[in-house]
C-alpha cells in the first residue's frame, strides 16, 4: 500500500468510523444488550488506524521525507512531531479503550464514549499533522468538543457537569484567542499555510500580539500555568480512561499545536521559547507545590501533571531558543514516558476507583486513605501504580529517569547559565515530587488493609492487560532508553527546523 | 572471563530479587532458600573477580546519544567493594532466615535486598558517570523501600522518606557532576577524567568537585546531612547492618576516593572535604554518647567512622580510607548484627532497660565484645590498623594539625561510648525483666565469619596495597607488605598518642561515677547533642515551610469560573508586555 494513502487512511479512519461506532452501538444495545459492541467496534477500529500508521511510520523513517498529502485545499504533513504524536495517541487511545470496556460497562452512552473517543484520536492524529493555520484550528476544534463531551461523561453527578462547563468556558476563551490570531497573522501575511507564513511574517507589534495571543489561546489546553485551573477538576471527575488520554495526550496536543503556530512565527522574535521556558518553570513549582497537599487521588496526580508539562516545556523550549537537539529530543522522549507513566497511574487509580467505589454503587472519589493495604488484595494494581507513581519520580530504572535525564543533558550542553540553574531547578523539583509519590506507595504496601478495601469487588481482566503491557513499557524503556530513539530523534530535528528556519 | 564474572554479580542478585518476588509469600521457605542461594552465588563470582583486579579491562555495552555506553572496569577499588558488598551482603541474607522468621511480605523484602546488592556491585564496577548516577539512585530506592518495609508503623514510613529526600537532594551534586562532564566531553568516562583533569575547565571541574562531595556526604550521612541514618534505624536490623553500615554509606567514600586524583587538585577541595569528615566524626562521636537507643548509637558511631574515612581521602590517603572502610564493613556489620540478635532476644531497643544481658547470651557477648574492642581502635583487630593509617595520613605536610588533633579527641569519645554501649547492654545489673534467649543457628552462622574477619583482616593489608596500587595507576599509591605496614604503624608516635587518648576514654567510663562533676558541667553540651545540634530543627523547618506555601497556594485555586477567567486574561496581558518590552535570552 502507497505510504500517502495510508497515510489518509490513518486520519480518516478513526473520524469516519466514529459515527458508524455510534449508530451500531445504539441500535445493538437494544437488541443484544450483553454484548457492547461499540467497545469492540473501537478497538478494531484503532487496532486497524495502527496498522496503517505502521506503513506511515516505517515509510517516513526509511526515506526521511515528509509525507506530504492534499485533499481539496486541506494539505497535510506528517514530520517527526507528526509521527511521535500519532503513536502515542494511537497506542494510548488502543490501551484505554480496552481498559474503559469494562469500567463504564455500567454506565448509560456507553456507544457515545466510545465514539467520541475514537474520533478524538483521529483528530489528534490530523492536528499533529496540520500544514495550515485553518487546518489546525479545525483538528484542534473537533478535539476539544470530543473531549468536552468525554469529561461530563458522568451527566448526572453534579461535580462532573461542573468540571465539563468550566473546561468548556476556559476552552472556548482560548479558541476565541487563538482565532483572533490567526485573524492577525491571516491580515499581515495574507496566507494561513504555515510555510508561507514562516517566510513572509515580519516583527511586527501585530505579530508579537497575533503571538502572545496563540500562546495563551493553545496553552490554556496545554495546561500552562495560569490557565490550568480547568484541569484539576477535570482530569479528576471524568472517567479514568479519559483522564488518562487528557494527561497524557490531550494536553501534549495542546502544545504540538502552539508549536506550529509559533513555529510559523519564528522570524519575528526569539522570545518564544524563552517564554515558554518561563512557563516551564512556573509549572514546574506550581503543578509540585499543589499536588503535595492533595488527599484525592486523582487530582494528585492532575496536579503532577501541571509539574510534568513543566518538564515537557523545558525540552521543548531549550529546542526552540537554543537549539539543543538533546534538549528537545529529551521533551518529545518526556511526552511519551509521561503518557505511559501517567496513563499507567490514571488507569490504575480507575481500577481501585472501580472495585472500592464505582462497582458498590457510589460515586465517591478515590482518596488516599483508600489506598491503604490495598497491595494485598489488589497486587498487580498496586505494582503498577508504583512503578508508575515511581517513574514519574524519576526513579530509575523506570523510563521517567532517563527521559528527564535527556533533557537535563540537553541543558547542560547548551553551556548557557540560565539554562543550566533551570535544569538544576528541575531537578529539585524532581527530588520534591517524591515528597507526595513515595508516601503514596507506602501506603499500598500496608500490611493492614482499609477496610473499603476488604469489601472491594474484583478487578476485570480487561482492566488489568493495559496496566501490565503499560509497566513493562516503562521498565523497558527505563533500562534501554534509545528504544525510541527512532521517535524522538526525528521529532527533535523537526522542532529544531521549525524554530532554526 | 571478566566479563561474565561482572554481568553474574550484577544479574543473579536480580534474578534471585525477581524469583523471590514470583515465588509468593505463600512458600517463605522457598524464598529464604532463594534469596540465600543467589546471594552466596553473588558472593562467590565477586571473589573470583578479585584476581582480575590487577588487569586494566573494560567491559562494555554499546548504548549511545546521550546516555553514553555502559562500560565496567574489574580494578582494585570496584572489585574489592564488590566482594564487600555481595560477601557481607549473602550474611545479612543468612542472618534474616531467623531474624525475619514468620514475618509477612518476605517477597518484597528479599526481593529489594537483592536488588540492592546487585545495584551496589554495578555502582562500584562502572565507568559510566551515568550509569553510577542510576546505580546510586536504585541504591537510594531499595533504602527507602527496606527502611519503611514496615508500612504500617509511621516512624519507619517517616524515616525511609526522609532517607530518600536527602540522599536524593545530595545526589543532585553527582547528577551535576555527570551533565558537566558530558557537556564538556560528550561523555560520561570517568577513567578519561581522573587520568586527565585537565579535560575540563577549571570553573566546571571544580563544580563537579564540590557536586561529588555533597552527594557523597548525604550518602555517606556526613555533616550536614547526617540526620537521615539514625532515623534509617527503623529498618529491619539485617538492612542496618548491610545497607547502613557496611555497604550503600560506603558508596560517598567510594565516590570521593575514585575521583581523587581528579579533584585533587581543585582549590580548597582536600580542606572541605577533611572539614566535612572531621565535624562528622567529631558531632556524631559527641551524640553517641547520650544516645540510649542501641541501634542509633550505632548508626553514630558509622558516621563518626566514615567521617575518619572522609578525613582520610581529604588527606591525600585513599589507601588508609579504603582499608578502613574494609575493616570497618566487617566490624561494624558485626556490631549491628549482634545488636540485631539482642534485639530480637529481648525485644526492645533502648539500654536503659537492658543490663547483664551477657550471662543469658554469651555468643552474642563475644562477638559483640571483639567488633567494639576493633570499633575502639584497640591493638591487634583490625580497627587499630586501619584507624592508625589514617591518623598517619592526617601528618603528612598540608595537612592541618589541629583536625588531627580533632581526630584524636574523638578516638576518646570513641572509646567511651562504646564501652558506654557494651557496659548498658551486657554487664552490671539487669535494669528490667527481659526474658533472652540465645542467638539462632542462622544468626550464629552469619555471625561467626564476621568476628573472624574481624580478628583477621588486617593481615590483607599488603596484598590490598599491591591490588590497589597496581589497578589505579592515576592514584599513585605505593604497594607495600603487609609486614612494612604493621612496622609502619607500631612505630609511629601518633599511634602511641592514639593509644593514650583511647585509654583515657575508657578510663573516663570506668570512673564515670568520679567523673559525675564533669558530666555535669557538659550537660548543656549533651542536651544539645541529644537534640543532633539543631539540625532536626532545620529539617522540621523546611519541611513546614515547604507544607505551609503548597497550603497558602491552594487558595488560588478557587473553584470560581470567573476568576479563572481573569487568570487568562491576566496571564495575557503579562505576555503581551514581556513581547512588547523585548525580552530575549540573557
Amino acid at each position: 500500500m502507497n505510504a500517502n494513502d495510508a497515510f489518509l487512511l490513518t486520519l480518516g479512519l478513526p473520524v469516519v468510523a466514529s459515527p458508524v461506532i455510534y449508530l451500531i452501538g445504539r441500535i445493538a444495545t437494544r437488541k443484544y444488550p450483553k454484548v457492547d459492541l461499540a467497545r469492540w467496534l473501537a478497538l478494531l477500529t484503532l487496532l486497524v488506524d495502527g496498522y496503517f500508521l505502521f506503513i506511515v511510520g516505517t515509510e517516513f523513517i526509511q526515506t526521511r521525507h515528509e509525507l506530504l498529502i492534499a485533499v481539496g485545499a486541506i494539505s497535510l504533513r506528517l514530520d517527526g512531531i507528526a509521527l511521535l504524536l500519532a503513536v502515542a495517541v494511537l497506542a494510548l487511545g488502543t490501551l484505554v479503550t480496552l481498559f474503559s470496556g469494562p469500567a463504564i460497562a455500567r454506565d448509560s452512552g456507553r456507544e457515545t464514549y466510545f465514539a467520541l473517543l475514537t474520533a478524538m484520536i483521529g483528530t489528534i492524529i490530523g492536528l499533529g499533522a496540520a500544514d495550515d493555520l485553518f487546518n489546525l484550528w479545525v483538528w484542534f476544534e473537533a478535539m476539544a468538543l470530543c473531549s468536552y463531551v468525554l469529561v461530563a461523561f458522568y451527566r448526572n453527578e453534579a461535580a462532573a457537569l461542573e468540571a465539563g462547563v468550566k473546561y468548556l468556558v476556559q476552552s472556548a476563551l482560548g479558541t476565541v484567542l487563538v482565532l483572533l490570531a490567526i485573524g492577525l497573522v491571516f491580515a499581515n501575511t495574507g496566507s494561513l499555510d504555515l510555510e508561507e507564513i514562516r517566510i513572509a511574517a515580519q516583527p511586527s507589534g501585530l505579530m508579537l500580539a497575533a503571538g502572545a495571543l496563540f500562546i495563551i489561546g493553545f496553552g490554556v489546553k496545554a495546561a500552562l500555568v495560569p490557565l490550568h485551573t480547568w484541569l484539576p477538576d477535570a482530569h479528576s471527575q471524568a472517567p479514568s480512561g479519559i483522564s488518562a488520554m487528557l494527561s497524557g495526550v490531550v494536553i501534549e496536543a495542546g502544545l504540538v499545536a502552539m508549536l506550529r503556530a509559533l513555529g510559523a512565527l519564528h522570524l519575528v522574535t526569539v522570545s518564544w521559547g524563552a517564554l515558554l521556558l518561563g512557563f516551564a518553570a512556573v509549572n514546574m513549582l506550581v503543578g509540585n507545590l499543589m499536588a503535595l497537599r492533595q488527599t484525592q487521588v486523582k487530582r494528585l496526580l492532575a496536579y503532577s501533571s501541571l509539574s510534568h508539562m513543566g518538564y515537557i516545556l523545558l525540552g521543548v523550549g531549550a529546542g526552540a531558543v537554543l537549539g539543543s537537539e538533546n534538549s528537545a529530543a529529551g521533551g518529545f522522549f518526556h511526552i511519551l514516558t509521561h503518557a505511559m507513566m501517567k496513563g499507567l497511574a490514571f488507569l490504575a487509580a480507575g481500577a481501585l476507583l472501580y472495585s472500592l467505589h464505582q462497582a458498590l454503587g457510589n460515586h465517591d472519589p478515590l482518596v488516599v486513605d483508600d489506598l491503604n493495604g490495598a497491595s494485598r488484595k489488589y497486587p498487580l494494581t498496586a505494582f503498577a501504580f508504583s512503578v508508575a507513581v515511581l517513574g514519574l519520580g524519576g526513579l530509575p530504572p523506570l523510563a521517567g529517569f532517563m527521559s528527564k535525564w535527556q533533557i537535563f543533558v540537553g541543558g547542560f550542553q547548551t553551556g548557557n547559565a540560565w539554562m543550566i540553574a533551570l535544569v538544576v531547578f528541575a531537578a529539585l523539583n524532581s527530588v520534591l515530587s517524591l515528597g507526595y509519590y513515595a508516601p503514596l506507595v507506602n501506603r499500598l504496601y500496608r500490611r493492614q488493609p482499609a477496610s473499603i478495601v476488604e469489601q472491594g469487588k474484583p478487578i476485570p481482566v480487561l482492566m488489568s492487560v493495559p496496566m501490565v503491557i503499560l509497566s513493562l513499557g516503562v521498565v523497558v524503556l527505563g533500562l534501554w532508553p534509545s528504544l525510541a530513539d527512532w521517535l524522538t530523534g526525528p521529532a527533535a530535528q523537526s522542532l529544531l527546523m521549525l524554530f532554526g528556519g | 572471563m571478566a566479563e561474565q564474572l561482572i554481568l553474574l554479580t550484577v544479574g543473579l542478585p536480580w534474578l534471585g530479587a525477581l524469583l523471590c518476588w514470583a515465588a509468593g509469600d505463600r512458600h517463605p521457605r522457598l524464598q529464604h532458600t532463594l534469596a540465600v542461594s543467589f546471594s552466596v552465588a553473588a558472593g562467590i563470582t565477586a571473589l573470583l573477580l578479585i584476581p582480575f583486579g590487577n588487569e586494566r579491562l573494560l567491559v562494555t555495552l554499546p548504548i549511545g546519544g546521550a546516555f553514553g555506553d555502559f562500560t565496567f572496569s574489574p580494578d582494585g577499588l570496584g572489585v574489592f567493594l564488590a566482594a564487600i558488598a555481595t560477601v557481607i551482603g549473602s550474611l545479612a541474607v543468612i542472618f534474616s532466615v531467623d531474624y525475619m522468621r514468620g514475618e509477612a511480605q518476605l517477597g518484597r523484602y528479599y526481593a529489594f535486598v537483592l536488588f540492592f546488592i546487585g545495584a551496589m556491585v554495578g555502582l562500584v564496577l562502572t565507568t559510566n558517570l551515568l550509569l553510577m548516577f542510576v546505580f546510586w539512585e536504585i541504591t537510594a530506592l531499595t533504602s527507602y523501600a527496606l527502611i519503611s518495609f514496615h508500612n504500617d508503623d509511621p516512624k519507619a514510613v517517616a524515616g525511609g522518606i526522609k532517607a530518600l529526600i536527602i540522599t536524593q537532594f545530595g545526589g543532585l551534586g553527582l547528577l551535576i557532576g555527570a551533565l558537566v562532564l558530558f557537556a564538556h566531553t560528550g561523555g560520561y568516562d570517568i577513567l578519561a577524567v581522573i587520568a586527565n583533569p585537565g579535560l575540563l575547565p577549571a570553573g566546571a571541574l571544580a563544580w563537579m568537585a564540590f557536586g561529588c562531595l555533597a552527594a557523597a556526604a548525604a550518602k555517606s550521612a556526613q555533616f550536614p546531612f547526617q540526620t537521615w541514618l539514625p532515623d534509617a534505624m527503623e529498618a529491619p536490623t539485617p538492612i542496618s547492618a548491610l545497607i547502613h553500615a557496611a555497604t550503600m554509606v560506603n558508596a560517598g567514600v567510594y565516590l570521593l576516593a575514585r575521583f581523587f586524583p581528579a579533584f585533587e587538585g581543585v582549590a580548597g577541595w582536600r580542606e572541605a572535604v577533611m572539614a566535612v569528615g572531621m565535624l562528622s566524626a567529631l558531632l556524631a562521636a559527641v551524640m553517641a554518647i547520650v544516645a540510649t537507643d542501641l541501634k542509633r548509637v550505632l548508626a553514630y558511631s558509622t558516621v563518626s567512622q566514615l567521617g575518619y574515612m572522609v578525613y582520610a581521602v581529604g588527606a591525600g590517603s585513599v589507601f588508609a580510607a579504603q582499608f578502613h572502610l574494609l575493616s570497618h564493613s566487617v566490624f561494624k556489620a558485626l556490631l549491628f548484627l549482634g545488636a540485631g540478635a539482642v534485639i530480637h532476644s529481648v525485644g526492645t531497643r533502648d539500654m536503659r532497660e537492658m543490663g547483664g544481658l551477657g550471662k543469658k547470651i554469651p555468643f552474642v557477648r563475644l562477638v559483640f565484645v571483639i567488633g567494639a574492642l576493633a570499633l575502639t581502635g584497640l591493638p591487634v583487630l583490625n580497627g587499630f590498623w586501619s584507624k592508625e593509617l589514617i591518623l598517619e595520613a592526617g601528618l603528612e605536610p598540608g595537612n592541618p594539625l589541629w583536625m588531627l588533633i580533632v581526630m584524636l579527641v574523638v578516638s576518646g569519645l570513641t572509646a567511651f561510648y562504646t564501652f558506654r554501649m557494651v557496659w548498658l547492654v551486657f554487664y552490671g545489673q539487669p535494669r528490667a525483666e527481659l526474658h533472652a534467649h540465645e542467638a539462632g543457628t542462622a544468626m550464629k552462622v552469619a555471625l561467626a565469619p564476621l568476628a573472624i574477619g574481624t580478628m583477621t583482616t588486617w593481615l590483607l593489608a599488603g596484598s590490598f596495597s599491591r591490588l590497589l596500587s597496581e589497578s589505579l595507576p592515576a592514584q599513585q599509591i605505593a604497594a607495600h607488605s603487609t609486614g612494612e605496614i604493621l612496622r609502619e604503624v607500631l612505630t609511629a608516635s601518633v599511634t602511641w598518642i592514639a593509644l593514650a587518648a583511647i585509654g583515657l576514654g575508657l578510663a573516663a567510663w570506668w570512673q564515670r561515677d568520679r567523673l559525675a562533676g564533669i558530666g555535669r558541667a557538659f550537660s548543656g553540651l549533651g542536651k544539645a547533642a541529644s537534640n543532633s545540634f539543631g539540625f532536626e530543627d532545620v529539617n522540621r523547618a523546611v519541611v513546614m515551610i515547604t507544607q505551609n506555601s503548597a497550603e497558602k497556594l491552594r487558595e488560588t485555586q478557587t473553584g470560581m469560573l470567573s476568576v479563572n477567567v481573569a487568570y487568562l486574561l491576566a496571564a495575557l496581558i503579562v505576555v503581551m508586555t514581556i513581547l512588547a518590552l523585548g525580552v530575549g535570552l540573557p
